[in-house]
């Protein structure tokens, strides 16, 4: 009955090709649109999660008990309270969400050449190890990134080297208080500038070797703040449970904290949530322009129709049957376009995704409440709301149909047989 | 008639203006009482942070008030460390780096080699009445002891960090007893006391000093800093070479 009515569905559809494809336009057109929106909105989210955590702060970050948030410089894992660093970055690691870890010491200190010296943070990192949980590597504008070749050798902010005066090959003076309460200082050479957008890490931070780091500080031998580690998936869920199932999984033999990116920045968590909700609703006005689109067209295709349903039910069609007729109708035009319109829209996301859009126009990133966004603003496959855009369209095209269908339903068929 | 009415205005005002002129005296004394055309001292720092302890040993020079340099001899892994300070400018001579570096005023205002004293206490010599307004805050006995306390209250465009500073003096030697540094919240920030006072070339002085540092909610901290002064000798002649840069490695 149902495949007997889809048929014929099926085959009114192409009765009239040009009307159904008017329809099919209209669907499909709106529907490559919603998906266009929506990946253009989840691009943006995830450069927002990525520049804001992907820099320098990774996904989750693993420390011990007492270091966060004041990060005093003395409540290391490793050293003192005997932690084994290599079997947590080894544990870390074999958790199946865990893309890569490692371990980071971190301090503040004086940053000082000849005349000038600046107050900083210092960041210490495994050269090699680092690149694959942050890009800062990615935002070298001369010289290089830590390699494992320059133990004294550092990178810092392009606009902190510009203030001191010093440029790639310089020497640096670092003087900072250590672990033990001296005043650690030494000599090193300056590998690299950065330049990130962000005010706070061109002019204040200087990133060197771990074991350089922990030298300056004298911290106990081995002795690491915390391990960074990038995710498979950062998104805010994803990333605080996989937080939550680290610390269940590393407490039992380790005594430390995991915190996810949404717990460690707060802010830049709460502006993705905002971020979120904005989309949806520029996402809801895109859908109600597809809405009127596709409502007027499956109108004007089934009142241009009354005719024919009245000469339906005159040769004994029930007036179910006519709806029935109709909703499969829309049923197979929807499906058909949205089909359609994802075949159109796919070369257009996998364009945004590879490609991007050139926002700034040469003038480069641009700096939004702490995270750096552009100059090319890159798309991201958002499958949820892809099809939750499908299934709203097809709900409309259903009801946008079913109106007229009950409507030509009740016509008593003389009266539908008289009209146009 | 008139000149009679001026006069009894003028006596009306001179009374308070001359006792805070005489609080004034006594802040400015007591501020500057290490303060000599020149000094050299040997100073020992021990710090108690966290159940631990460090000692720091050093060796301070100062001539004219504007020039002072300091140089630390223990613990083993600061020693050379050297520290000169000229009109305002300080330079820190490292000795691992083997380097000399000029440090910012504003540094001068954190912790110094991990002690409850700051740079700033350590080599700042100006005088607390170009900074302060001082007013007569107690007069009387307090632990058995005849004392004044004086509140100093910033002037409205001094660049200083303290909300509020009192100290308490003594009335019989003019000793200073303890001074409390409050934030601009009004919240005790830390504390100075003063101790085992000594006769030093002619001059009475406190050689005991402890800082505390002032826990959250106003607990007494588990953090202090002790300097004594083991040796003093004030106004020796000192050559004007040892205040300079060449100077600073030795």
């Amino acid at each position: 009955m149902i495949g007997r009515l889809l048929r014929l569905a099926w085959r009114n559809l192409w009765r009239n090709p040009r009307r159904t494809l008017i329809a099919m336009a209209a669907i499909a057109f709106g529907y490559a649109m919603l998906l266009f929106v929506a990946c253009l909105m989840a691009g943006l989210r995830q450069q927002m999660i990525e520049t804001g955590t992907g820099l320098l702060l990774s996904d989750v970050e693993v420390q011990a008990p007492g270091y966060y948030p004041e990060r005093p410089i003395d409540q290391t894992l490793g050293g003192s309270n005997g932690t084994d660093v290599s079997a947590l970055v080894a544990a870390i690691a074999a958790n199946a969400r865990v893309q890569a870890a490692s371990p980071r010491v971190y301090g503040y200190g004086l940053v000082s050449a000849t005349q000038q010296s600046i107050g900083v943070q210092l960041l210490g990192v495994v050269p090699g190890q680092e690149q694959k949980i942050t890009t800062l590597q990615t935002r070298m504008v001369k010289g290089s990134y830590l390699t494992g070749r320059m133990p004294k050798g550092v990178v810092m902010g392009d606009k902190l080297a510009a203030t001191i005066g010093v440029g790639v090959g310089s020497e640096v003076v670092l003087l900072a208080p250590a672990a033990d309460g001296s005043m650690g200082n030494d000599r090193y050479t300056v590998a690299g500038l950065f330049h990130t957008g962000l005010d706070a890490m061109d002019r204040g931070l200087v990133i060197m070797p771990l074991a350089s780091l922990q030298e300056l500080l004298r911290l106990p031998a081995g002795g690491i703040h915390e391990v960074g580690i990038k995710l498979d998936d950062d998104g805010i869920t994803a990333a605080t449970a996989t937080a939550a199932a680290l610390q269940a999984q590393l407490s039992k033999t380790f005594p430390v904290r995991a915190r996810a990116w949404p717990a460690l920045v707060p802010q830049l968590a709460d502006y993705v949530e905002f971020n979120r909700r904005v989309t949806f609703i520029l996402f809801f006005i895109f859908f109600l322009l597809a809405v009127i689109g596709i409502v007027n067209t499956m109108l004007m295709a089934i009142v241009e129709r009354t005719r024919e349903f009245g000469m339906l039910m005159a040769v004994g069609m029930r007036p179910a049957q006519v709806v029935g007729l109709i909703v499969a109708e829309a049923a197979s035009l929807a499906a058909a376009s949205l089909v359609l319109g994802g075949v159109l829209g796919a070369p257009l996301l996998w364009y945004l995704q590879i490609h991007g859009l050139n926002l700034g126009g040469g003038r480069g990133a641009i700096s939004l409440a702490g995270v750096v966004v552009g100059p090319r603003w890159y798309g991201r496959q958002d499958f949820t709301a892809y099809a939750q855009a499908a299934l709203g369209l097809a709900v409309t095209a259903l009801v946008a149909a079913l109106y007229p269908a009950l409507r030509a339903a009740r016509f008593r068929p003389a009266a539908a047989l008289r009209k146009v | 008639m008139i000149c009679l009415a001026l006069t009894w205005l003028s006596l009306g005002q001179a009374s308070p203006r001359a006792n805070d002129q005489r609080a004034r005296e006594i802040v400015d004394r007591v501020a500057r009482l290490y303060i000599s055309k020149s000094t050299i001292a040997t100073m020992q720092m021990q710090i108690n942070k966290k159940g631990r302890q460090r000692n720091i040993s050093m060796q301070f020079w100062s001539l004219d008030e504007s020039k002072i340099l300091v140089r630390i001899r223990l613990p083993q892994e600061d020693a050379g460390t050297a520290i000169l300070k000229v009109g305002n400018q300080i330079w820190y001579y490292l000795p691992k780096a083997k380097r000399t570096v000029k440090i910012r005023a504003s540094m001068m205002m954190s912790s110094w080699m991990g002690s409850n004293f700051t740079l700033n206490d350590l080599v700042k010599q100006s005088r607390l009445t170009d900074d302060y307004e001082i007013a007569t805050s107690f007069e009387g006995v307090r632990d058995g002891v005849a004392v004044s306390e004086y509140t100093l209250t910033p002037k409205p465009k001094a660049a200083v960090v303290w909300g509020k500073i009192t100290l308490e003096v003594r009335h019989g030697d003019q000793m200073p007893v303890w001074q409390r540094f409050y934030d601009e919240d009004g919240k005790l920030v830390r504390e100075l006391t003063f101790s085992e006072y000594r006769i030093v070339d002619g001059r009475r002085i406190p050689t005991r000093l402890v800082m505390e540092t002032m826990g959250k909610g106003g607990k007494k901290a588990v953090e202090q800093t002790t300097i004594t002064y083991e040796k003093i000798v004030f106004d020796e002649p000192i050559s004007e070479k040892l205040f300079s840069l060449g100077n600073l490695k030795q």
